[in-house]
């Protein structure tokens, strides 16, 4: 488990933790597809809206930070048994933005009854 | 997909029903990289220090072959692997930015496009354990260096182990296999790691508590040189050397090199030679003739054989026989098993030097004990004995 880019310093990525599945609206490929808008209130509370949810969340300073490992070689998955083989570490994690309240669910269109 | 517009963004926001206003200016639009839902990447969940090696540009290893369960060395820790699931979908994102980053970078753009990198259910925690260093040994022993007039070693078709080769083999941290290889008196004999075999061990100590008693060398100061002028003739002056280095402390004085001889060392090296030659001994006979058998001017002690001989005070004679604690198991459970296998019950101070090797950072005997034994009192003694019948 390498840290990539030799003496560069490590890149920092941030980790999303959401409740649920992440299903894309699209039969098609995740690649490429939309997962939502985030924003920060002024106040710095994280606001994510997600198809047709708002997800209020926290930033977490983590106590124990992630590393992000990237398989080397092989198109083998690293799998749930055995984490053999080479791996680069890509980024570290410190932080995540935690999305653990109820999604709101935004009402688009209420059609009005005359 | 087509990035998202300033213009799509406010028209989410004003649908969602959001006021602007009480919101940063900078928004995040984030969709799926192109590598997202390959798999490739995972998580890893780092204990104290670990964060800190990386972030100095140093590696951590994962090792383990097919049939161990995998282990991460750092250079000088080792920690056990295991998938902990979650409830919850964890994305990776590159380039995100936090409230603070974004209010001290104010002419950060007002859309930032951020592709998540991966996502995951699950990461690896890791839990420091101790290095697995049986196996280290246990190669080593494949083939035990006899001597260089050993003809085995010519013809050797055995394995033979560089640094490398071990670092590539045993689940430990390189500091803790370098560590351990000093600890079992391992000597590089060209560029391999080799544990001398017992008997030519004995050999060459003797060349040197010999050559100590008819020079009557303080034991405390044993001169490097006249040793290997001495002995030069008789054995290889990398092995006199490397014999003087197992069994004594050097030091230097006045310019000069001298060894300061390990007293219990010798005499317990003394005593398994002695008693492997049989299955028991009567323990009388044995003080005797070990005492008789170490140099002039040392005093054997029978404390000075722990981990390594076993006393029977329950037989009459009272008996001892060899039980090397290298030679037990290294699970937990599988060492408690055979030690209740060789004896029913144990005192506590009878079965510490066998289970103390198994003690994890912050870990005493008497947790183990605890967690592996059932304790009762015979003859108004604290016993321990197994928690399950033994066959």
């Amino acid at each position: 488990v390498s840290p990539s880019g030799g003496t560069g310093a490590l890149a920092q990525w941030v980790l999303l933790e959401l409740q649920g599945e992440v299903e894309p609206r699209q039969s098609t490929d995740l690649a490429g597809s939309l997962l939502g808008d985030l924003h920060y209130t002024c106040e710095g509370v994280p606001v994510l809206i997600v198809g047709h949810h708002i997800l209020y969340g926290k930033v977490v300073q983590l106590e124990k930070p992630f590393a992000v490992l990237v398989k080397q070689g092989g198109a083998s998955q690293p799998s749930p048994g055995e984490p053999h083989g080479h791996y680069t570490v890509t980024a570290l994690i410190k932080t995540k933005l935690l999305f653990k309240t109820r999604p709101k669910p935004i009402i688009t269109h209420v059609p009005k009854k005359v | 997909a087509a990035m998202r517009s300033r213009a799509e963004v406010d028209a989410t926001l004003q649908t969602a029903k959001l006021n602007p206003a009480e919101l940063l200016p900078a928004v995040h639009c984030f969709s799926f990289g192109p590598q997202a839902g390959g798999g490739e990447c995972c998580l890893l969940q780092l204990e104290p220090g670990l964060c800190a090696e990386l972030e100095a540009g140093r590696s951590l290893i994962i090792r383990g072959e097919k049939d161990e369960h995998a282990v991460l060395c750092s250079k000088d820790k080792t920690y056990d692997m295991k998938i902990a699931d979650t409830s919850n979908m964890l994305l990776f994102v590159p380039g995100c930015k936090t409230p603070e980053e974004l209010k001290a970078d104010q002419a950060s753009c007002n859309i930032i496009h951020s592709q998540i990198a991966g996502f995951s259910k699950n990461y690896w925690e890791l839990r420091r354990c101790r290095p697995k260093l049986k196996k280290l040994r246990k190669l080593l022993m494949e083939d035990p260096y006899e001597g260089p007039d050993s003809r085995k070693d010519q013809a050797s078709t055995f394995s033979k182990y560089t640094t490398e080769d071990l670092l590539n083999l045993i689940q430990a941290s390189e500091e803790e296999i370098l560590h351990q290889l000093q600890v079992i008196d391992a000597c590089k004999i060209e560029g391999y790691w080799r544990i001398l075999d017992f008997d030519y061990e004995m050999k060459l100590l003797n060349h040197v508590t010999q050559l100590i008693d008819s020079e009557s060398w303080p034991l405390s100061k044993v001169p490097l040189c006249a040793c290997l002028e001495e002995l030069g003739s008789l054995e290889p002056r990398e092995m006199i050397e490397h014999i003087l280095l197992s069994y004594g402390r050097k030091y230097v004085d006045d310019g000069e090199v001298f060894f300061e001889m390990h007293e219990d060392k010798i005499c317990r090296a003394i005593a398994q030679m002695l008693l492997q030659n049989a299955v028991k001994f009567n323990l009388s006979e044995f003080e005797e003739v070990w005492q008789q058998s170490v140099p002039e001017g040392m005093t054997t002690r029978l404390d000075q054989l722990q981990g390594l001989a076993l006393v029977d005070k329950s037989s009459r004679p009272e008996t001892i026989f060899l039980l090397k604690v290298e030679d037990l198991p290294e699970d937990n459970q599988e060492r408690f098993n055979s030690l209740f296998g060789i004896r029913e019950k144990w005192t506590e101070m009878d079965i510490t030097p066998y289970i103390q090797d198994l003690c994890a950072e912050k870990q005493t005997v008497g947790t183990l004990l605890t967690k592996y034994a059932r304790s009762s009192m015979l003859n108004g003694v604290k016993v321990y004995n197994s928690r399950r019948p033994i066959s």
